[in-house]
Order: C-alpha cells, then sequence, then structure tokens
C-alpha cells in the first residue's frame, strides 16, 4: 500500500494525534489555494505599503522594513527619550561596577531589543519573525523593525537586520538572556553561510532587574504590568504578545497586513518601554529617583551580592533609621557587614537588637550572636542562652525534616563545646 | 542445623529428579586470538596491555579493521566476549588521529550509558591522552551540558534523549553534526517493534542533520544473536551492512537443564504452575548462598515469585537480600540493587527481561528461567547471566504448561537446534512515520521531491500543511506551529501517555511508586484491581483517566486479579489475499479497525487458582487502526463439524497460533492479539486474526501472513503431539466440546496438510 492510500486510511487517526501537537487551539483558516510564489510577491510588496515599510531584497529574498525618527522630547511613561543622556552620564559619574552600569559606554551604544517569534520553544524550529530595536542619536531616537515575510526569507531578514547594528555594542533587552538572544543565534545558524557573523555584545536584561526589585510586588514580572503598575503606562488595544504566533500563521496563508499590524504596534511599544524602564532602574540605582524601603532593600542586597560593600552599608545604614517592614532585616544585614570589617561590637549590639525585635525567625541571628560571643567576647554564658533560643526557634520550623536534623545536631555541638569551655572558664 | 549444600550436591539432586526431563552440558570454549592490529596506536597497546590483554579476538580484530576501513558494520556478541573493544579501539583510534572527530553512542537505557561512560573513563585514563567522553541524558547537570554540546568528543546517550533533546537542538550541536565520524548502536535487537520503528525514523532525523551539516557518519551495530542481523540493521540505518559474528571469545562449561513441573491433574494433564517448581529450586540455591538470577515473563509474575521467595528468609535484613527488579521502579531504586549484586550483598534478584541486556551486575552462578522466555535470543541472552567468568554455570529452565513450552519440554533437540527469530520492524507505520517527519520538519525544512527513508514524503507534507502544522513556500515546508513535535512522542510506549501510580495509604504522605501505560493502566489499574508492586499488594482506589494518575492503598489480601478484554473487529482495506487448499482455506493480510473493552475482572486465590470472585470494569474503550493478518475457512466446515464444536476448533487454534506466532517473528506474546470470529465481518467465514497490537502495525502480522501454511503446521504438530485428549493449556486450551472440538481441529488442520 502506499503511503497516500495509508494517508487516506488512517486520516482521522493521525488528525487526533497531530491534535496533540498544536497549542493553540483556536480555529484556523485553510491556506488560499491560489497563493503562489509570484502571488505572494505581489502580497509582500502590498503588505510594505501598508505597514510602512521599505523593502530591501536580498538575492530572491525579501524583509520589511520599518522606520522611524523618534524626537528626544517624546515622552514615555514618566521620562522623555532625551532624558537617556542624562542616565548614561550619571553612571560615568558612578564610582563602582554594577551589572546595569553604562560606564565606558555612549548613549548611542545601546541597542534596545525585542522579538515576536512563533513560539516559546526553545527549539531549532521556531522561527523569529519581527525584530525590534531603537537607538539614540543626537537628535533623535532611531526605531527599526524588521518583519520576516515567510520562512524563506531568513537570509534577507538577518542580514539585514545585522548590516544595521553592527556599529552597536550593548543590547538592553526583557528577558533577552534566555530567550531572544538565543532564539537569533539558533536561526543565524541556519543562514550564518550567507549573512554577517553575529556581534559579540554586551548585555542589560531588564528582567533580571526587575525581578529584584518588583518579584514581590508584582503577580508575574512581565513589561506589560511593570508599565501599568510602576511606571503609569496604559496601552490602548494592545494586542498581547502571546497571540503572535496564531497572527503570523493567519499571515502566511492569507498575507493581509492588517493581520499582523497589532503585532508590530506591540513590539514597537516593547521597544520604546525598554528604554523607559532603563531610566527608571538606572536613576532607583543609582539614587536618583525617590526608592521605597523595599526598593531601596532590594538594591542592596544587589550591592551586596557583586560585593560593593561600600553603596550596600550605605543603604542599610540608610534603612536602619527608618521604621518600615525593612529595618530589622536591614539591621541583621549591616550586623553581618559589620562583622566582616571586624566592627565586632557593632555587629553583636545589632544581632541582639534584632533578636529582641523578634527579627530571628530561623534561629540564625541567634547563632551569629552566640558564634560573636563565643569567639571575640568569650561570654559563654550568653553564648549558651542564645544557642538555646535558636534551638527553640529552629524547632518550629520543622517542614524540612533533614535540614531540621541537621541545624539541630549543628546546634548541640555548639552547645556542648560551649558549656565545656563555660566549665572550664570557672575551674 | 544441616549443613550448607555445595552447588555439586544440589545438582546431584536434580540428575535424579524424574522432572529434569532434559540435561544438556555444553562445553565450554577456548579463545581465538589475532594479536594487535599493527596500525593500532601505541598509547592504546600499552592500555591494553596494563589491563593484562596481550592481544585481540579474532572478532574484536576483525571489527576493528572493517571500521578502520570505513565499512558500516553489525557485530553479533553474546554476553561477556568483549564487545565494547570492538567499538572503543576504532573510535579511540580515530580520536588520537584525528582530534576533531566526533562520536555518538546511544544505548536502549540511561543504565548501560553510564556503565559504558565508566569503562570508556577507566580505558581513556589508562590510554593516558586527553579524550572527552561524557553521557548526555536527564541526569545530566545544567552546568556541563553546554561544554559537551561544544567539546564532547564521544557523547553517549539514548534514543530518547536524541529524538527529543538533542536533534530538535542542533543548531547547538553544530561541531558533533558537523564532525560526527561515529554513531555506534549498542543492543541493536532491543529495537524491534514499536520502539524499532520510532528508532529507525530518529535515525533517519540524525542522518538528515548530519547531511546538512555536512558530515556522514560510520555506523556500528552490536546485537544479540538473532536471525536476521544484517536485515535489522539495514532496516534500521538505511545502510549496507558487514556482518561479523565469528565470536572468537572464550565461555564456561554450562549445565542447561530443563525442568518439567510435575503433572498434578492427569485428565486434564494440568502441571503444577511453574513458578510453584521456580520457588522450590531457586529456594534450594538461595538458601545455600548460591547467588541466582531468576527471570520471569511478566511484571506480575517476577513480584508473585519475590513474595514467595522472600518467605524463606524471615528477618528482614534477610528478606532484602531478595529482591524484584524490573521496569516501573525508579531509577535509584535499581541502581542499588545493581550495585547490591555486584558487591554480593543481594543473594538473588528476580526479574523481567530488564536484566536481559548488558547492565553490570557481575557474575552469578544460576539462572532459572520461569517457562520459556518467548524467543530464543532471550533464552541465551538471560543463560549468559550465569558464570559469565569462571566456574561451571547452571542455567534451569523450568516450563510452563502453555503450549510452546510443553512443546520444547518435549522436543529438546529441537529446542537446542533451533534457530533464533527474526526481528522486524516497520519504519513507514504511517502513525509512527507522520510523527518523525512533524520532528524532522521542525528541526529542517522539508525540500520538495525530499525522501525520507526510502521514500518520498511530498504527499504527507501536504497533508502536515492542511493541518497547519507546516507552511509551503517556494519549494520546502517550514514547521509552523507553536507545539514542539518531539514532545508528544514517547519512543517506547505504545500508548503516547503513561499513569502515575500513587501510594495514598498514608494520605498525607502519597507518593509515586511507578507507573505504567495507558493499556496497561486499562488492564492492571482499573478500579477494585490488586496491583502488585515490589511484593506488596495494592488495592485500586481510583483511576483518574484524565489526570492519568492511579490511586492505590496497601492491603493484604490471599487474591489477585486478572481482566477480559472484549473485541470488535473490521477489515477496513485488504492488502494481501491468496487461497490454498482448494480454497477451502484463505488468508489475507490488511488495515483492521480494534475495538477493546475491558469489561470485567476475576478474582484468583493465590495457592489454588480458584475464581473466588468477579467485578465489572467501567472504562471506555480503546480503538486502534492497525495491520492483521488472518485464516479464514469455507463455511462449509460449520456444517461439517457442527457450529458448536468448529466454534471450539477455532478458539483452540487461536490458543495454538497464539503461542505458535513468536517462534516465527521476535516478539512477546503481548505485542501480538489473536481473536477468532466465527463469522468475519469482511467475508462472513469463520475466520482468525491476528493482528499488530499497536495503531498502524509494526510488521508482525505481514511477516506471519508469508509464514501463514508453516504456522499452521506448527499448530497441527503440537495439537497432535499433546497426549490430552479434550484440551488442555498445553495444546488448544479450555474450550467448550473440548474433546470434539480437539479432534475436529486435529482433522482439518491434517486435510489441509495432505492436500497441498
Amino acid at each position: 500500500m502506499s503511503l497516500a492510500q495509508k494517508l487516506k486510511l488512517y486520516r482521522k487517526q493521525l488528525h487526533e494525534q497531530n491534535r496533540a501537537a498544536q497549542e493553540s487551539s483556536l480555529n484556523r483558516q485553510q491556506q488560499d489555494p491560489t497563493l503562489n510564489d509570484e502571488r505572494q510577491n505581489q502580497a509582500i510588496r502590498r503588505a510594505a505599503t501598508a505597514l510602512a515599510a521599505d523593502l530591501r531584497t536580498f538575492e530572491d529574498q525579501y524583509v520589511l522594513v520599518h522606520s522611524e525618527r523618534l524626537p528626544l522630547a517624546t515622552r514615555i511613561g514618566p521620562y522623555a527619550l532625551g532624558d537617556l543622556w542624562q542616565t548614561v552620564a550619571s553612571w560615568q559619574a558612578f564610582g563602582a561596577a554594577h551589572p546595569l552600569s553604562a560606564k565606558g559606554l555612549h548613549a548611542g551604544d545601546l541597542l534596545f531589543f525585542d522579538t515576536e517569534t512563533t513560539g516559546l520553544g526553545s527549539g531549532s524550529g521556531q522561527m523569529i519573525f519581527l525584530i525590534g530595536l531603537a537607538r539614540m542619536t543626537d537628535h533623535f531616537l532611531e526605531l527599526k523593525q524588521y518583519f520576516l515575510p515567510g520562512p524563506g526569507h531568513e537570509a534577507a531578514f538577518y542580514d539585514s537586520f545585522l548590516r544595521d547594528c553592527t556599529s552597536l555594542k550593548h543590547l538592553v533587552t526583557f528577558n533577552g538572556k534566555a530567550f531572544d538572544w538565543p532564539r537569533v543565534k539558533t536561526r543565524h545558524q541556519f543562514v550564518r553561510d550567507q549573512v554577517p557573523k553575529l556581534p559579540a555584545f554586551g548585555h542589560f536584561d531588564l528582567l533580571h532587574a526587575s525581578r529584584r526589585l518588583w518579584k514581590n510586588r508584582l503577580e508575574s514580572v512581565r513589561l506589560q504590568s511593570i508599565e501599568s503598575k510602576l511606571l503609569s503606562m496604559n496601552r490602548e488595544n494592545d494586542v498581547p504578545g502571546k497571540l503572535a504566533p496564531f497572527l503570523y500563521f493567519q499571515f502566511l496563508k492569507h498575507p493581509e497586513p492588517g493581520l499582523v499590524k497589532g503585532i508590530i504596534e506591540h513590539n514597537r511599544e516593547d521597544v520604546l518601554t525598554l528604554v523607559s524602564l532603563y531610566i527608571h532602574l538606572s536613576n532607583k540605582i543609582l539614587g536618583k529617583a525617590a526608592v521605597d524601603p523595599e526598593e531601596n532593600y532590594e538594591i542592596a542586597r544587589w550591592f551586596e551580592q557583586i560585593g560593593d560593600h561600600v553603596h550596600a552599608q550605605t543603604i542599610w545604614k540608610t534603612l536602619i533609621q527608618k521604621d518600615s517592614a525593612f529595618q530589622i532585616p536591614a539591621k541583621a544585614r549591616l550586623a553581618a557587614c559589620l562583622k566582616r570589617k571586624g566592627d565586632y561590637r557593632q555587629s553583636l549590639m545589632l544581632f541582639e537588637s534584632v533578636i529582641a525585635a523578634g527579627g530571628d525567625e530561623g534561629g540564625l541571628i541567634s547563632i551569629e550572636a552566640a558564634k560573636l560571643l563565643e569567639h571575640r567576647f568569650h561570654d559563654y554564658s550568653r553564648a549558651i542562652q542564645y544557642t538555646k533560643s535558636a534551638m527553640i526557634q529552629i524547632g518550629h520550623q520543622q517542614n524540612d525534616e533533614k535540614m531540621y536534623q541537621y541545624k539541630k545536631a549543628a546546634c548541640l555541638k555548639r552547645l556542648n563545646r560551649l558549656n565545656r569551655k563555660h566549665a572550664k572558664k570557672f575551674s | 542445623m544441616i549443613g550448607k549444600q555445595t552447588i555439586e550436591d544440589l545438582l546431584h539432586r536434580l540428575k535424579n529428579d524424574q522432572n529434569t526431563v532434559h540435561w544438556q552440558t555444553i562445553p565450554g570454549r577456548e579463545a581465538h586470538t589475532a594479536p594487535f592490529p599493527d596500525d593500532l596506536d601505541e598509547h592504546l597497546k600499552d592500555a591494553l596491555r596494563r589491563r593484562g590483554i596481550h592481544s585481540l579476538y579474532t572478532h574484536q580484530a576483525e571489527a576493528y579493521n572493517s571500521a578502520m576501513m570505513g565499512a558500516d558494520l553489525v557485530l553479533v556478541t553474546p554476553t561477556a566476549s568483549g564487545k565494547t573493544l570492538c567499538y572503543n579501539l576504532p573510535v579511540l583510534q580515530t580520536m588520537i588521529e584525528q582530534p576533531e572527530s566526533r562520536a555518538l553512542y546511544f544505548f536502549p537505557t540511561k543504565a548501560l550509558a553510564q556503565d559504558q561512560k565508566n569503562e570508556m573513563a577507566d580505558l581513556i585514563d589508562a590510554v593516558g591522552l586527553p579524550i572527552k567522553s561524557h553521557t548526555y541524558d536527564g541526569d545530566t547537570a545544567g552546568s556541563i551540558r553546554q561544554k559537551i554540546r561544544q567539546a564532547g568528543q564521544i557523547v553517549m546517550t539514548n534514543p530518547d534523549m536524541l529524538h527529543a533533546s538533542i536533534l530538535p537542538h542542533h543548531t547547538k550541536w553544530v561541531s558533533l553534526f558537523e564532525n560526527l565520524r561515529f554513531v555506534v548502536i549498542d543492543e541493536l535487537h532491543t529495537y524491534r517493534g514499536v520502539f524499532g520503528s520510532h528508532v529507525a525514523n530518529v535515525i533517519r532525523r540524525l542522518k538528515r542533520i548530519c547531511h546538512y551539516y555536512g558530515s556522514n557518519p560510520q555506523f556500528i551495530c552490536t546485537s544479540a544473536t538473532i536471525a536476521n542481523p544484517r536485515a535489522h540493521a539495514e532496516a534500521l540505518t538505511g545502510r549496507k551492512m558487514l556482518l561479523i559474528d565469528r565470536n572468537g571469545a572464550p565461555s564456561v562449561k554450562k549445565h542447561f537443564l530443563i525442568y518439567n513441573p510435575p503433572v498434578t491433574n492427569k485428565q486434564l494433564n494440568v502441571r503444577e504452575d511453574e513458578t510453584h517448581s521456580v520457588v522450590r529450586l531457586a529456594g534450594e540455591f538461595l538458601k545455600n548462598k548460591i547467588q541466582t538470577i531468576v527471570f520471569a515473563k511478566s511484571r506480575l509474575k517476577v513480584e508473585l515469585l519475590v513474595s514467595h521467595l522472600q518467605k524463606i528468609n524471615r528477618g528482614r535484613q534477610d528478606r532484602a537480600t531478595i529482591r524484584a527488579y524490573r521496569g516501573g521502579y525508579l531509577p535509584l531504586e535499581r541502581r542499588g540493587i545493581e550495585k547490591g549484586l555486584r558487591q554480593g550483598e543481594i543473594m538473588g534478584v528476580v526479574t523481567t527481561n530488564a536484566l536481559e541486556l548488558g547492565v553490570d551486575i557481575g557474575q552469578l552462578q544460576v539462572c532459572i528461567l520461569t517457562g520459556y522466555p518467548g524467543n530464543m535470543a532471550s533464552v541465551w541472552q538471560q543463560a549468559g547471566r550465569a558464570g559469565r567468568r569462571a566456574e561451571d554455570a547452571v542455567i534451569i529452565m523450568v516450563t510452563s504448561s502453555n503450549p510452546l513450552d510443553q512443546y520444547m519440554a518435549n522436543h529438546a533437540d529441537y529446542f537446542f537446534a533451533r534457530k533464533p527469530e527474526s526481528v522486524r520492524i516497520n519504519p513507514d507505520n504511517i502513525m509512527i512515520l507522520m510523527e518523525h517527519i512533524k520532528c524532522a520538519a521542525y528541526e529542517l525544512p522539508f525540500k520538495k521531491g525530499e525522501q525520507f527513508g526510502s521514500e518520498q514524503v511530498d504527499e504527507l507534507c501536504d497533508y502536515l500543511t492542511d493541518e497547519d502544522l507546516l507552511h509551503y513556500q517556494r519549494g520546502k515546508w517550514y514547521w509552523m506551529s507553536d507545539g514542539f513535535p518531539a514532545n508528544n512522542v514517547n519512543l517506547r510506549s505504545a500508548a503516547q501517555d503513561s499513569f502515575a501510580i500513587i501510594d495514598v495509604t498514608d494520605r498525607g504522605h502519597a507518593k509515586v511508586i511507578g507507573e505504567e501505560d495507558r493499556f496497561g493502566a486499562m488492564t492492571m489499574l482499573y478500579e477494585d484491581a490488586i496491583y502488585i508492586h515490589q511484593g506488596t499488594q495494592y488495592h485500586v482506589d481510583e483511576l483518574d483517566l484524565n489526570e492519568r494518575k492511579a490511586y492505590v492503598r496497601k492491603v493484604n489480601v490471599n487474591y489477585y486479579t486478572d481482566s477480559d478484554l472484549a473485541v470488535q473487529l473490521d477489515v477496513l482495506a485488504m492488502d494481501k489475499h491468496a487461497a490454498f487448499d482448494n480454497a477451502h482455506i484463505e488468508k489475507g493480510y490488511g488495515d483492521v479497525s480494534v475495538r477493546a473493552l475491558p469489561t470485567v475482572f476475576k478474582k484468583i486465590r493465590f495457592e489454588t487458582y480458584e475464581n473466588i470472585g468477579w467485578g465489572k470494569i467501567h472504562l471506555p474503550e480503546l480503538e486502534m487502526h492497525t495491520n492483521a493478518a488472518w485464516i479464514s475457512f469455507d463455511s462449509i466446515y460449520l456444517d461439517q463439524f457442527g457450529k458448536d464444536v468448529f466454534q471450539g476448533a477455532l478458539v483452540g487454534l487461536s490458543h495454538l497460533l497464539r503461542h505458535v506466532a513468536p517462534l516465527f517473528v521476535l516478539c512477546d506474546q503481548n505485542d501480538l492479539s489473536v481473536v477468532p470470529k466465527i463469522k468475519a465481518p469482511h467475508n462472513e467465514k469463520p475466520s482468525v486474526f491476528i493482528y499488530d497490537k499497536y495503531p498502524g502495525g509494526v510488521g508482525l502480522s505481514e511477516n506471519l501472513y508469508q509464514l501463514m501454511p508453516r504456522l499452521l503446521e506448527k499448530a497441527s504438530d503440537m495439537a497432535q503431539t499433546c497426549p490430552c485428549e479434550s484440551g488442555c493449556p498445553s495444546c488448544i486450551g479450555f474450550v467448550n466440546e473440548g474433546r470434539a472440538a480437539k479432534q475436529a481441529l486435529i482433522r482439518l488442520l491434517k486435510e489441509r496438510s495432505t492436500c497441498h
């Protein structure tokens, strides 16, 4: 039996099997059967006109490129585009290293970058069909969008995009480290012999920064929720990004520009928001914008993690002055900081104040206090007291059986040693 | 207390046991060796010498020389014949000469890959050159994956990982695919049936990607003894293969006994259940601290045997020295058992064919087969578990009362002279092929006119375009969907979805204890079933079909459960057709629709096997399209023998054919179903259908169609030589009108053999 006959016989079973492969279950249209290559090319030309895009060619392939120049006074949420200059200048003046620092970079080196894809998967079969990017010049912000008119045009798509951004140095994205850029790398593999190499960009991923500062207040840290909750921005008639694959598939079958217009606008707004968000985050970190205690606490933790104890300590000191939910945690952080620096008396005082305020739920602070008392002040009886109270705290948290046993054993060991030392001291 | 008995004492007793119906001594064999090949790198020669190897077995030398000349080859090697050197030497030699070259090994299981990695690491250490060899599977840490992708020279993985992770992300593996020189496929014979048909397509995809990156790797395969190793390797890889099957490795002396349990009911010719005999025999060895492996065919049997064997040891600690090992256990549990066996802490293990493969469990002295395993490849693989190195080995096959076992017990010469079965796959099964066309299109677009395997697939791509999965543009089909097609394909399971088995005995601490596929779930995990796991009985409280979960609770009852299926069968298309015996019998082959409905279950008491109750099963029908072979008899026989008698004969013939079929094609009894129909819907004739139990078929019934006359001869032979009068489990089973039915069947089959 030929494959064609088998196909006929098993159509129903195969259809059921195929349903499982599709994630979006929206009703789809059949492809226009008269859509041959020539008509497709005509449709691409019409789409270019309708989308106000240039049609660039590469061998026999096309790419649609939409360009815009936005005046520096254009407001995106709370900022004007031109504010980016000030932000980059502030980074030059900032003394220390930071993952978002633009030190040594010019505002015009930054490449604000976002893509739309045919699916969220990371495999080789998902394509990027839209790249949006923005760059600063002396007099305006230049925004470009590259639209892939069909899967057979990727060489034109990547060639065009790569030729336009060779002079740039640093990507600014939202989740671009895990998503957009690996996708670019994957698809670039397919056309690597025809198009320029991928440049080795630096990368500011604003998702990571946003997560640090706002993960507790936002249900999910997405660009749209940041816009509405933190930047007081409001999109009108936005086409949700998750519809992008579906609308693009429709467009391939019926190249009506109206189908993808909304997605292109969505991408345009995403790219512009990146400019505003970068300014916003930088200003908070640089101390140029108002921060609430939680933001400040998280910024300090970030400094601490990258080894910048000077900036971290400055913030801890501010935080312990004012009454907030972060006052006590900040004390604990500062105490640890001071201990590292050898300021044991201050450190112990702060640890004790945290304990007195009921801020030692896990018993760890009491252990810290006990350590200082044992090793630095040789005050064994108070060390014993703190160890005992740590054990009570640990006893309240028995949900992780293994960890509990481990901590309990460590406490007992400490207690035994302290008792020995205590006895020796008085013998 | 009586002192310990030695293995000699026990063998002596067995010699005088009247149930020992055959005793075959297989002499040991001397090694045939060849000097190291001249071109073998000095580092490699030194490394081998340091491990006490001063020459190669002849088959190793032959494999090395052929591989270095660029041949694609398949090696047939018994257990413990040094097969790994056959591929490791040419691969390492090539790596030394050209460090940029790459090799991809794949093994049917993660455990085997792990074993091989360790062995390879030792060898590389001894060679003293920086060759990077790694496993890449679900257990590989995220932190080293990237390094392996870019710089791993030898990557050891499994077909599932290749299918769902490596191929769909080929752009991350450019250096591997650009430089791939060798693909090593170990345990080739395990890639049969559904699994093999899938794997053949995974290999098509692998070759397609290699071609895209400009490499053309050589294939080196190894297989246990099967009838058609070369043809099978060629079907799987699509390459012309060189066969190397002259084994040069030595082997120890083996005593191979056939033990036929005593008849307990003369009239019915019913024998003691083979599990009882196995428990008795294995118990003797285990009590005397002789390490023993017991093979059983089903998971159920494994569990039954373990629960009985554990009783010979009282203490908790002693019980732990006898363990079960089968699929459905969690990996950690299995690794623990393997280690226990190697280190001698575990005395006895009862297993399904899961331990047939090269998992390293060290050497065991005694191997007991609970029943004929169903194929000769398994017989010798399982037997190979005994006496791998020094002492004489003992292998006991305890035959069950099923027809094939009894036939083997009574025809030991036939058994020992038997050639292994052939292995079949059907890579062009449309249901399987279509899934891989999707995966392949996801990996690289299809060009118009492109072949996949042996056929052009434009029509299938067109179909997938209609289904909104591909998009055609400028002579190419592109994947155009937000889905990830490899996720929807499970290479191993007939049904694509597996059910989690959750123990809710302690409501607060519910835990997953194993998994079953959909078919297994519907036949073993229906509500009120008794499910046995690691010797413990569980009652199935609930089977949630939507969530694919079975909730079970520990119980202690004296029965187990067994389910019945009602089967509807329709012929959709007849592909092949022939009449024989003056047109009184016809055979056919084609596509059928099968609808199976689990109806009732029986509760069966452990010791006596009596039926002590039953219940209804409320589950939806399972429907599938598949391939079937059938024979139909002229309706005049109905009048000639009478309807009731003829029906009995037909049911009896089904019983025989079910057991005879695995003599000709390598498969489990579970891979095929046999259904008698007194009036087949397509031709209204009394018929027996044999169908592949997988959607689209895997080539078994097609093969059986060709062999149908030989199948009937074997069935006839079995019915005639069975001493019972009115049917017994060893021939036609228990059917209505047993005596007359048996006579009718013998006449029917005899008539055809005389007139043809």
